[in-house]
């Protein structure tokens, strides 16, 4: 069973809410970044996603667009990301990983070398917000073909209307829901019918449902708590890494809080 | 394949959120071209507003000196000095018939932003203009140009603060206020419909330039010629000859300092399928698949992809793409200054380049048809510093 499935598959049983964080590889380093994964999943985090930087990120608010362009800096590309996520398999990690990225990274690497090299080194998903439910074709192709492939993730946004059922049908892993227009990053001003669009996903969706887009604390996503299974966290993360050095434990007290916040039990309490 | 490819180009390569924007603006599009009164009005402020139709000049001493009939399609003489102004006036109604109040446009050198601004104000529409920061910088006349008219200038600042990632913020925008806002592009490039819009409204180059040739000539011309950068003012003059097998096909892209130093906008010479700003086409990139920043010195070919439709051309043997570098350009130009007292645009220049190579294999009865995409006016600053700088105007 695909990592993801997996562990989505205990939160529930559990009756608890995911959490899942973005950051973009290759901060502050490659070994910070591993380790940073690390620390997440000791904190309890149910799924990383880390962002492949690219430099057109056309879905992409000003947080992650200048990390993304910090980490091209620095030299990062696919290759040196999947030797990253090999080596955090090889020490134990089981966190799900996803990726996400920019359909463009996929066809220069060429999507069937692509797929097989995801299985090989352990990557579980797929997030490419500008490969719309009409264009995956090629890549489904290519991930069909590949034993242990990544799960494509769709994405789903308060515009999508008579679309949901389409995008959700074969749909797996979890449905991520934007919360918002436009990019990421923006501040949690909630498209304003975000509960019914929620309650639509909710009606159709046979797997999770996530919430991502705008999102800093666990009160942020509490007024939707009965209709998601989980949300996400990407570029107030990723703030909260450059203010503090990425600093692992910064990380680890973050998830834990969050998760802890976001199933209803008080931190204060804890210790 | 369905029509939102030319062959494996093309496509909608963008975020969930504009899927349905796309859908309602390509239904829309579709319902306009078969109104006939959509077209009327569009031909009416063409003709009114813009100045068409635009001549068809035989450049006499020109086609002297190179042995050939070369006859240039002179859209340098349209309202805003370029052929852009055709696309935004069919956009713009487009928009207004749609219901938007507010239009957004991205700009490299500020042509199309200038010709946006224009429509903008034209049909009392709020707009807004998405520009490199670095680009603000070195065409300020343009900028004010834009805020004259109305427009409000956005300064991009992401990535390398050009035209690439001013498309990349005006998308942004786009996804976030798509319910009262147009994206009016500029060029043949960006998510289906677009290309195909783009040369709906930038084909009656083409449909008068064969009608006038025939006019004068009685037949068809061997060559049809333009500059490509996205490729609008090419596949407008390209279109109605498409049809046409025996007319020979020729867009030139940008060599820059040459393709061998990289420094270079020929993303048909040395680009891979890729996909940005919406499409699946031909596109600069570098080993790790982020795109590759283009060198002109023209701002208008400044561009790292080519329109989908133009990939196609090019992979059916249908169109051939050659490229001129910088210093070729800039002889043609000043050529065309002496020869016959027309100062052209820089992208136009890379046309009349190839053109006088293109001649030299044909005979004093065959004819080019060259667009003539745009005046010099934009570039005098460009051309001062480039020909004080080789030492040639002393």
């Amino acid at each position: 069973m695909n990592r993801i499935e997996e562990r989505l598959q205990q939160v529930k049983e559990k009756n608890e809410k995911a959490f899942i964080t973005y950051m973009t590889a290759g901060l502050p380093d490659m070994a910070g970044c591993a380790a940073l994964i690390k620390a997440q999943a000791e904190a309890g985090i149910d799924v990383v996603e880390l962002g492949i930087p690219f430099s057109d990120p056309v879905a992409d608010g000003p947080v992650i667009q200048a990390a993304s362009y910090k980490s091209i800096q620095q030299g990062t590309n696919l290759k040196k990301v999947f030797e990253m996520v090999a080596q955090v398999r090889a020490d134990g990690c089981q966190a799900p990983l996803v990726f996400m990225m920019y359909f463009n990274t996929v066809l220069h690497y060429g999507p069937e070398a692509f797929a097989k090299k995801c299985a090989e080194v352990g990557v579980d998903g797929l997030i490419i917000p500008d490969l719309p439910y009409e264009e995956q074709g090629q890549l489904r192709e290519a991930l069909d073909k590949t034993a242990e492939a990544p799960i494509l993730i769709q994405l789903v946004t308060p515009v999508s209307g008579d679309r949901i059922p389409m995008l959700l049908e074969d749909a797996r892993g979890f449905v991520y829901c934007v919360s918002s227009m436009g990019v990421t990053g923006q501040a949690a001003e909630f498209h304003r019918d975000v509960v019914h669009y929620l309650e639509q996903v909710r009606a159709v969706s046979k797997i999770p449902v996530m919430m991502g887009f705008g999102i800093r604390t666990a009160a942020d996503v509490l007024p939707m708590k009965d209709i998601i299974d989980g949300c996400i966290v990407g570029s107030h993360f990723i703030n909260l890494m450059e203010e503090n050095n990425y600093s692992t434990e910064t990380a680890k007290e973050y998830v834990s809080t969050f998760k802890k916040e976001m199933n209803g039990i008080s931190c204060e309490t804890g210790h | 394949m369905s029509s939102k490819y030319y062959g494996e180009f093309g496509g909608q390569y963008v975020a969930e959120t504009l899927m349905n924007t796309l859908a309602e603006l390509e239904r829309a599009f579709e319902e306009a071209i078969a109104d006939p009164k959509f077209w009327e009005e569009y031909h009416y402020y063409l003709k009114e507003y813009v100045g068409r139709e635009t001549p068809l000049y035989l450049a006499e001493r020109l086609s002297e000196k190179y042995g050939t009939k070369i006859y240039l399609k002179r859209e340098d003489l349209n309202h805003t000095g370029a052929h852009k102004i055709n696309n935004v006036i069919g956009q713009i109604l487009l928009a207004k018939r749609m219901g938007k109040t507010k239009v957004i446009a991205e700009t490299g050198a500020g042509q199309h932003g200038v010709a946006t601004a224009t429509g903008a104000a034209l049909f009392n529409m709020e707009c807004k203009v998405y520009m490199g920061s670095e680009d603000i910088e070195r065409q300020h006349l343009n900028v004010m140009r834009m805020e004259m008219l109305g427009a409000k200038v956005v300064s991009v600042e992401s990535g390398s603060n050009t035209l690439k990632d001013a498309t990349n913020e005006a998308i942004r925008t786009w996804a976030k206020e798509a319910e009262d806002t147009f994206y009016v592009i500029g060029s043949a490039v960006g998510p289906h419909p677009y290309p195909r819009m783009v040369k709906e409204f930038q084909k009656c180059i083409s449909v008068e330039a064969k009608r006038q040739f025939m006019e004068k000539e009685g037949r068809l011309p061997e060559v049809v010629m333009a500059c490509v950068g996205g490729g609008s003012n090419s596949i407008g003059m390209f279109a109605d000859f498409i049809d046409e097998p025996g007319v020979e096909l020729i867009g030139v892209e940008a060599a820059g300092m040459g393709i061998e130093t990289g420094k270079h906008a020929s993303a048909m010479a040395l680009g891979k399928p890729g996909t940005l700003h919406g499409m699946r086409s031909y596109l600069l990139q570098d080993d790790d698949g982020n795109v590759q920043l283009a060198h002109s010195i023209s701002a208008g070919l400044d561009y790292p992809g080519v329109g989908p439709e133009h990939a196609y051309l090019r992979d059916s043997g249908r169109a051939q793409y050659v490229s001129i570098t910088d210093d070729e350009a800039m002889e043609a130009l000043a050529e065309l200054c002496k020869l016959e007292g027309i100062i052209p645009a820089i992208e136009s220049a890379h046309a009349l380049a190839y053109a006088f190579k293109k001649a030299k294999t044909m005979t004093k009865d065959q004819a080019i048809v060259l667009c003539l995409s745009g005046r010099g006016d934009k570039d005098v600053h460009t051309i001062e510093s480039y020909f004080s700088g080789n030492g040639y105007l002393n």
